[in-house]
């Protein structure tokens, strides 16, 4: 694209974005209830390759899901892709018709960039499986990460996963739109007056 | 003002029930402090050098009565008697317990007050012009804007978690009172030639370490847009911003870094997926708004009561309070009192108890209950008549709110800095009582006219120093506390950054350089110009060559 895109790029790094091993909870938190868990959100490096791959549910990195796409998309088991905070949504808009869960990596929860990401992928790049946060990933965000388009949460195994649900719950009213289609507080004060 | 609805109350009430429950986990031990930290920062809740210190927020600096004596209550019952009114219009209370601030945003809640967003990364409060309603230069009332925007911004699900803090101002009148071109976002509301209303758009300004001038990134954006607008504005930010230096994490690194046309151009492509989609505004939204912020109901009378006359002649302290801290008004019969919170020896913007009940009473009594906090820490009686005005002064006086020194060298701006604040390089508030003791006469200090004196007690510059007529910045040099003087800052329309003076000041000496800088000025000033005129004039050698002439000769 413009220079716009390339003055961004030019940045330093910011923190980083990446799990740094390998994320294997038995537990998931969605809107409805716990669920248990049998994913395995698998961390970039050295020791990812295709001959590594454990069995079952995996979730894999976008530049390792680009570079074996094909063999990825034959495994019997369903595969994820990971959108770690420096990935723009754009950059996986071509693989959304090939996934059904998209899993936005938490390295620290005060880095709020995914919360955009899932935003844009519900609001205008029409995804509709499941967006699921993991890593650093608490009680407290739960609730704002619902709004912008988050399904499935993944709390570490020593947090108290029920209590969790709580969460959903803590405001019964909002200002303003985001992606769980609320509407803007002065549209309903439209109505009344 | 603004009153709450159902919707807003029960918003508020659920988050201090989310607060209390925070701060029980906390206790409880199942919330760590690294865990609780960024939660009570979003609570305004700071831990400070002795304390905690709790940031209330004023919505673009407006109260009512019933609200400045739960202020009063708040500090008698869970402080030490007294609040500290912020540059951001704001109140802080510096020695409230952990386990009392759920109940004290309770009580907040009851006269519809919160401390949401006072701090952390996320949207802060909105501010704006103090005499927004009232003042002769103003073209449009920003504060139906600044509570739409409020809403918005309160409790946004996307922008809780942003590289850093984000400010925003709003402005309606000529002359520029909020400083809307130092704000990571600064809206100037502005009439087309058609007459349409709208904002003109200043992106990434602001002070701090890296004091930058906002620029303008939509010279008119219609006021239905001006949502989806800010939207757009942060979403970029918020994906983009640096978050690997907290010193370069503000929206003006990454304006500075992509160049204006570059982040508008990011921006105007994010705006055109959702411009004209829920956040569009209708103009029954404005009307329904503007219907919180009516005049209030003035009666017809005229200005130039023959009785102040008499007033002024009679008592020269009367008349030094009238000609400083009053101000006229567009309504005939009536005149905008400032409330100094500037008393010597006392900490620029702090007020004890007793004297935010009186203000609340004299409110009540005088200015059909309303007073407004200034960024300049002082407040506002925005509508008292002229023939109350020596009964207001005089109950003022009683409090100890007329000393009649407003825009004068002792209404000094000044951050908490090291008595207080954690980052401090060096003190200022005694810096501030040292330059009250130089400019004890008051007629020579009207003499000397409106000169703007700001002090930060570091480079974070929550004392504005870049944009004080002189500024006045705390640095450590070697354990020692030395101050960095400047020269010519504007703040408003004019924005500018002021001239450095050369190398730091021993503390001791600062109030004889101000008074070397003064004494330049009053002996090459030209007819009415202020200090700031002069400056522009002569430019910065004079006054350097008196402040340093000791050393050099
Ligand atoms: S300017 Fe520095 S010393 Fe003063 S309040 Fe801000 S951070 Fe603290």
């Amino acid at each position: 694209m413009s220079t716009a895109n390339r003055a961004i790029k030019a940045k330093p790094e910011a923190l980083p974005d990446f799990l740094s091993e390998d994320l294997n909870n038995s537990k998931v938190v969605r809107l409805s209830g716990v669920d248990s868990n049998s994913m395995q959100h698998l961390a970039p490096g050295e020791a990812l390759t295709l001959a590594s791959l454990p069995a079952g549910e995996i979730s894999v990195p976008l530049e390792f899901w680009l570079e074996n796409k094909e063999e990825l998309l034959n495994r019997e088991a369903r595969v994820a892709l990971q959108l770690a905070g420096k990935e723009q949504a754009e950059d996986i808009v071509e693989q959304l018709n090939d996934i059904d869960m998209v899993v936005l990596t938490f390295v620290n929860f005060v880095d709020g960039r995914s919360y955009s990401d899932a935003y844009k992928l519900r609001t205008r790049l029409g995804f509709s499986g499941e967006i699921r946060a993991v890593g650093d990933v608490h009680f407290d965000q739960l609730g704002f990460l619902a709004r912008v388009g988050v399904d499935a949460f993944e709390l570490s195994d020593d947090e108290d996963h029920e209590y969790a649900l709580k969460a959903f719950k803590e405001f019964s009213e909002v200002y303003q739109p985001s992606a769980d289609g609320k509407p803007l507080i002065f549209s309903r004060r439209r109505v009344v007056h | 003002m603004y009153q709450y609805d159902a919707i807003d109350k029960t918003i508020v009430s659920e988050r201090v029930s989310q607060f209390r429950d925070q701060v029980r986990r906390h206790l409880a031990g199942e919330l760590s402090a690294a865990e609780l930290q960024p939660l009570r920062l979003r609570n305004g809740l700071y831990m400070q050098i002795h304390a905690h210190m709790l940031r209330v927020s004023i919505p673009y600096g407006l109260l009512n009565s019933a609200q400045m004596r739960t202020l009063a209550h708040i500090a008698r019952k869970y402080d030490r008697g007294y609040g500290h009114f912020t540059t951001r219009q704001n109140i802080q209370y510096n020695w409230p317990e952990l386990a009392d601030v759920p109940d004290i945003l309770e009580d907040l809640s009851e006269v519809e007050m919160h401390a949401m967003q006072t701090s952390g990364n996320c949207i802060r409060n909105i501010s704006s012009d103090q005499y927004a309603g009232v003042a002769t230069d103003e073209i449009i009332d920003p504060r139906p804007y600044c509570e739409i925007i409020r809403q918005w911004s309160t409790l946004h699900p996307e922008f809780y978690w942003l590289p850093r803090k984000f400010k925003i101002a709003v402005t309606g009148a000529t002359t520029d009172r909020a400083a809307v071109q130092f704000h990571d976002i600064g809206l100037e509301v502005v009439k087309s030639a058609a007459g349409e209303i709208g904002f003109k758009v200043y992106v990434g300004g602001g002070l701090g370490r890296t004091p930058v001038v906002g620029k303008v990134i939509k010279e008119f954006l219609p006021r239905d847009d001006i949502l989806s607008y800010c939207e757009s504005i942060l979403r970029v930010y918020n994906l983009h911003g640096r978050r690997d230096n907290k010193y370069k994490a503000r929206i003006k690194i990454l304006v500075n870094a992509m160049g204006i046309d570059a982040f508008r151009e990011q921006v105007e492509a994010d705006w055109a997926h959702f411009k004209d989609g829920e956040l569009k505004l209708h103009d029954t939204d404005f009307e329904t708004m503007k219907a919180f912020f009516p005049q209030p109901a003035y009666e017809d009378l005229e200005d130039g009561d023959v009785r102040i006359d008499q007033w002024l002649q009679l008592d020269t302290k009367f008349a030094d309070w009238y000609h400083n801290n009053t101000v006229e008004h567009r309504q005939p019969g009536y005149r905008i009192v400032n409330v100094s919170l500037k008393e010597h020896g006392v900490a620029p913007g702090d007020a004890t108890d007793e004297q935010m009940d009186a203000i609340a009473d004299i409110a009540e009594d005088y200015s059909f209950g309303e007073i407004r906090v200034t960024h300049e820490q002082n407040l506002v009686l925005s509508d008292v008549r002229q023939q109350d005005l020596l009964e207001v002064w005089k109950a003022l006086d009683a409090a100890r709110l007329a000393t009649a020194n407003i825009g004068s060298v002792n209404d000094m701006i000044c951050c908490p800095g090291l008595d207080f604040c954690s980052l401090a390089n060096a003190t200022s508030i005694p810096i501030a009582k040292q330059i009250n003791e130089t400019f004890n006469d008051f007629q020579e200090l009207y003499d000397i006219g409106e000169v703007k004196i700001k002090m930060s007690g570091c480079m974070n510059a929550c004392g504005h120093h870049h944009v004080g007529h002189i500024g006045i910045l705390g640095v450590d040099k070697k354990g020692e506390e030395w101050y960095q003087l400047t020269v010519g800052g504007d703040a408003s329309n004019a924005a500018e950054l002021g001239t450095r003076m050369g190398p730091a000041i021993a503390k001791d000496n600062v109030g004889k350089a101000v008074r070397d800088i003064l004494d330049v000025y009053r002996d090459s000033r030209e007819g009415e110009e202020r200090l700031l005129d002069t400056f522009r004039r002569v430019g910065i050698e004079p006054f350097k060559e008196r402040v340093y002439a000791e050393e050099n000769s």
